[in-house]
């Protein structure tokens, strides 16, 4: 729901030859963004029926001939903090008529255009499409700038096309980070031109992305307004690194965490972070450093011997690890994410430029800001998507929860949901995420006092947002049950 | 991170302990096979061509891949844009968009040559083609690809198949063409290869129906059995009777027939016939939310009122109307699961019954084939379930085409009284059913029982029924694949063709096809599971699931 809106009781007809005008606009769009999510929109907007009405023939007056949008900021970058709000009017009366977005970036003026196509539907009777209640005027702006989507193509690969069309939705519902988890124990799909053999982790030759697969991915979410936030989840979380380079597991029978003590393992992930720095321009990057099992440093004699030589114990290592990434990712410019482990282990040591990304529970992010750092939302309790959790949980879910101290509400940079990949694959994602990322997407887009206290009173909007999804090609589920759920029987969309 | 399991199922939980070991180990296995063009690697195409030889030479294909088109039919655009699309699932890799200089393809040409301009699509259209990939060796100048069929709708098959020869090679990241030389003839076993789509119990999304109709294009099915209308939704607009449209869920559950125009079209594209059922007169409910009156009373609604001339009126409407936009020569009248109580406790109707001294078996019968004498004097051929041939064969018009449901040995039955037959047995080829694994879908055989060559012609082919009661647009392609494909194999490829139950290599086949699925984005399931549609037990490769 947008900041503030108006509306009226007219209908306009939208024309069939409905044109994008940007006189008086800043942006040139020379890389076509504007004028591509221009005629997404119209093709989506008429993807639910064949048009049958002919507007030529239709009074003008009733006619919304185009959309004109103004953009005040040259440029096309896409980067944290982008200014996303726009201004959407539609007017009822005009000669000819034509809708009007406002907005700084392009950026705003996709979401004006996704919030436009809501707006317009089929109409039975008229055989058209139809603007309903003109006039419109519509103030909207995200409440946090960071609003997340993980995806997991380590545990599962997930094709290209099946990415996109994750992006896709999610320019549907305004989430604007694609959190990228594309490596992990299981298997390494991405190319490394530095390091070739860590391709070797792959599952098979087939379920692979090269950098440009990975660039076009970048590509294609930017076009939409999206972020790609790519993660090396190190040191615990890599086994499937060693497959190409098995000198970075302790041993060939204790295969993970990393081998802290090899200096070629930070070598590698400098390597790594230099590609990644080449197509992944998010200024973040993900650096993992969740859950390590520190055993096999201190079974394997190597390890232990030089833990003993360096004066660390363990939990030193997995401290000296992080820290010396995070060294090796802001030299390639990047700022740093890392899960909340290694805040809970080590919060005062870590770099300040550190964005803690919490997951393991609630009231993470009220500690996080206190000591000063940032955080980004993801408790699993209710934001994991593959954990079995009603939409409404989804809803209710408040990043800045007993967060009373209102200077600290900017350091929650926003949250993330997590579609963990061990029991999705391509055939299952779109209705294990859909509708509840979408449920979450509403409480990280819209302002707090618009929100609403009791999920239940938006249940009839969110199942029709399913719908629209569902029309819309994507595979939504039911709102009912908790995630993965089948329909029970016969039965409308509009009613599940 | 990783606590995803906690919530799961006991059982899922248990399978998951006892195959971790096993999958570790398979990993491994995994990630050295499936090297595409290995020699013992099995012929990855799917269905099985009835002919092919092939050889052991890799050829690399030229992304700017330039058409030339011969024959009558060559200049059709149902190839030109075929071969745009085929075009953008073979060089999907962003990586083949940049220009590499100095690289020379060993294939750089598609002949596609078709001998008929005749676009007409119906059952029995010639689908046959041949596929050739010449070697690249001293005597050829140049390699070369020609694709040979009679009709436009064998080209779309050789392109199809053309498709599933080539692979994207990461190491050098150049499309390859695995095997070659190729020569490739090919025809389908059955001319009518279906799945049934409802979209009464779920309405499904004119986009989701498209996805579908594409998917069926990559398994070479032909037929799309369009169930539209059941007793809980009616969401086709009838112009000869408009109120039947109050019948659909909401205004927005629609279709109208501009919709169905555009579905039929697309599918035409693609070479897929669209069969319209209307299933009467026990699955019509939801006729009488806009003609009250078709209902035998109010409070005793199916069937359809039998007594009234209005209910026939009616039905003459809606298939003139459905005659404008569904060419295919078949039309479906259902038939199925008739319970007759209304009509015995509904005093008119009961009255009517009397009046005409019939027994409302009698009725039953009475109705369907009025029904199909509508339907024939619209010069369509009438397909009805085979309750319909159970109860009354000796009156069914001959011309009848007997759709198989129940169970074995009834088109052996219909065939052996000159009817012709579509297998649909519900043990097997019922997709709502999610407790038949993909072996009972592939090893079931439409000619059981039939050993007469001139009844087993009689056997039009089969049909995988989804039934939406479960199924909607979100979980309607999961249940569907991959265990149609297994079917789509069964009703394409010769039984001596290396699909026969001794086969090695028909799971392999099958994975390496369902993961061709999702790679083209449809989100078809798991191939191992037992059950239909569940998610995968746990992390692992595509093509070892």
């Amino acid at each position: 729901m947008p900041v503030s809106v108006s509306f009226g009781s007219g209908k306009l007809h939208l024309s069939n030859a409905f044109e994008l005008k940007t006189k008086g606009s800043k942006f040139a769009d020379a890389s076509g963004i504007l004028k591509e999510a221009f005629s997404r929109t119209i093709d989506i907007v008429r993807s639910s029926h064949v048009v049958e009405l002919d507007t030529s023939k239709v009074v003008p007056s009733l006619v919304l001939r185009g959309i004109h949008v103004v953009i005040s900021s040259p440029s096309d970058e896409l980067q944290y903090g982008t200014d996303e709000s726009y201004k959407l009017y539609i007017p009822a009366h005009g000669n000819p008529i034509y809708a009007c977005i406002e907005a700084k970036t392009v950026y705003g003026a996709l979401h004006g255009l996704q919030t436009f196509s809501q707006i317009c539907s089929y109409n039975l009777s008229t055989r058209g499409i139809l603007v309903h209640q003109v006039p419109w005027t519509i103030v909207d702006q995200p409440r946090f700038s960071y609003r997340g989507l993980l995806i997991d193509t380590a545990r599962h690969y997930q094709p290209l096309q099946v990415i996109k069309k994750i992006i896709d939705a999610m320019a549907y519902t305004k989430l604007n980070v694609l959190h990228w988890h594309i490596v992990d124990t299981q298997s390494f799909p991405l190319e490394i031109p530095s390091y070739p053999k860590l391709w070797d982790g792959s599952f098979t030759i087939f379920e692979r992305y090269t950098i440009a697969d990975a660039e076009e991915i970048v590509s294609y979410a930017k076009k939409r307004g999206i972020h790609v936030l790519a993660e090396i989840d190190i040191p615990g979380h890599a086994e499937s690194w060693g497959f190409g380079y098995p000198s970075l597991w302790p041993s060939e029978n204790c295969t993970g965490p990393l081998d802290v003590s090899n200096d070629f393992t930070f070598k590698l992930i400098d390597g790594i972070l230099s590609d990644f720095s080449k197509i992944f321009k998010f200024k973040f990057v993900h650096l993992g450093g969740d859950e390590v099992d520190t055993s096999c440093w201190i079974i394997t004699p190597r390890v232990r011997s030089w833990l003993h030589k360096q004066g660390m114990s363990d939990s030193d290592a997995y401290q000296y690890f992080v820290l010396r990434v995070q060294k090796l990712a802001l030299s390639h410019g990047y700022e740093i994410i890392n899960w909340e482990e290694t805040f809970n282990h080590f919060g005062s040591k870590l770099n300040p430029q550190t964005v803690v990304h919490n997951w393991l529970g609630g009231g993470v992010a009220e500690n996080v800001v206190k000591a000063g750092l940032r955080c980004i939302v993801s408790n699993q309790d209710k934001w994991y998507l593959d954990h079995y959790i009603r939409w409404q949980d989804f809803y209710s879910n408040e990043p800045l929860e007993n967060i009373t101290n209102h200077e600290l509400h900017s350091r929650v940079l926003g949250g993330e949901v997590c579609m963990w990949g061990e029991l999705i694959d391509a055939a299952d994602i779109e209705q294990m995420v859909w509708p509840r990322a979408a449920a979450a997407a509403e409480r990280m887009w819209t302002s707090y006092d618009k929100l609403a206290k009791d999920p239940n009173d938006v249940r009839s909007r969110l199942s029709h947002f399913r719908c629209l999804l569902n029309q819309r090609g994507i595979a939504a589920g039911p709102l009912e049950g908790l995630g993965l759920t089948r329909p029970f029987g016969p039965g409308s969309c509009y009613t599940k | 991170m990783n606590s995803s399991y906690l919530l799961l199922a006991a059982f899922l939980l248990f399978s998951q302990l006892v195959l971790t070991a096993s999958r570790n180990l398979d990993l491994n296995h995994v990630r050295q096979r499936n090297r595409v063009g290995a020699d013992d690697s099995p012929t990855y195409i799917w269905p099985l061509p009835s002919q092919y030889n092939s050889g052991n030479q890799t050829l690399t294909v030229n992304p700017n891949l330039t058409l030339f088109t011969s024959g009558n039919g060559g200049s059709s655009r149902i190839v030109s844009q075929a071969f745009e699309r085929y075009k953008r699932i073979i060089f999907e890799h962003a990586s083949l968009k940049l220009p590499i200089d100095g690289v020379d393809y060993d294939l750089n040409k598609l002949t596609i040559l078709v001998c008929s301009d005749n676009e007409e699509l119906q059952l029995g259209v010639d689908e046959s083609y041949n596929l050739l990939v010449a070697a690249s060796d001293a005597h050829s100048v140049i390699g070369e690809i020609t694709i040979e069929a009679n009709s436009v709708y064998g080209a779309l098959h050789g392109l199809e198949t053309l498709s599933q020869l080539c692979a994207f090679d990461y190491g050098t990241k150049t499309v390859k063409l695995y095997n070659a030389p190729w020569y490739i003839q090919d025809k389908p076993r059955f001319e009518y290869r279906g799945l049934l789509l409802d979209t009464s119990r779920h309405y499904l999304p004119i986009e989701i129906i498209k996805q579908v109709i594409e998917s069926m294009s990559y398994a070479k099915l032909n037929v799309l059995h369009w169930h539209i209308i059941d007793e809980e939704s009616f969401p086709l607009e009838v112009p000869s009777f408009p109120n039947l449209w109050k019948g659909a869920y909401t205004k927005w559950e629609r279709y109208t027939i501009d919709d169905a125009s555009e579905i039929v079209d697309f599918a035409k594209k693609r070479g897929i016939n669209v069969m319209a059922e209307v299933d009467v007169p026990g699955h019509a409910e939801s006729w009488g939310a806009g003609y009250p009156d078709l209902w035998p009373s109010s409070s005793c609604r199916e069937p359809l009122d039998v007594s009234k001339n209005f209910t026939f009126d009616l039905i003459s409407g809606i298939l003139s109307d459905m005659k404008k936009i569904f060419p295919f020569g078949l039309f479906h009248l259902g038939g199925d699961e008739v319970n007759t109580d209304c009509w015995t406790s509904t005093p008119h109707v009961k009255q009517w019954l009397q009046d005409h001294r019939m027994s409302a078996k009698d009725a039953y019968k009475y109705f369907v084939l009025r029904a199909q004498e509508i339907a024939i004097s619209l010069n369509w051929t009438p397909v009805n379930w085979e309750e319909t041939f159970n109860s009354f064969p000796a009156s069914l018009n001959p011309k009848t085409v007997v759709h198989n449901w129940l169970g074995a040995g009834v088109c052996p039955k219909a065939v052996a009284k000159g009817f012709r037959c579509i297998y649909s047995n519900q043990g097997f080829w019922y997709l709502d059913h999610l407790d038949v694994p993909w072996e009972s879908v592939y090893y079931t055989e439409p000619l059981e029982d039939i050993t007469d060559a001139s009844q087993r012609k009689l056997v039009l082919g089969g049909e995988v029924c989804m039934w939406g009661e479960t199924a909607d647009a979100s979980d309607v392609q999961q249940t569907i694949w991959p265990r149609a494909a297994a079917a789509a194999e069964r009703l394409w490829s010769a039984p001596e063709s290396g699909s026969s139950r001794n086969s090695t290599t028909v799971l392999q086949r099958l994975e390496y096809f369902r993961c061709l699925l999702t790679r083209r984005g449809v989100p078809a399931a798991p191939v191992r599971n037992f059950y239909a549609r569940r998610p995968p037990i746990g992390p692992g490769s595509c093509y070892n699931q």
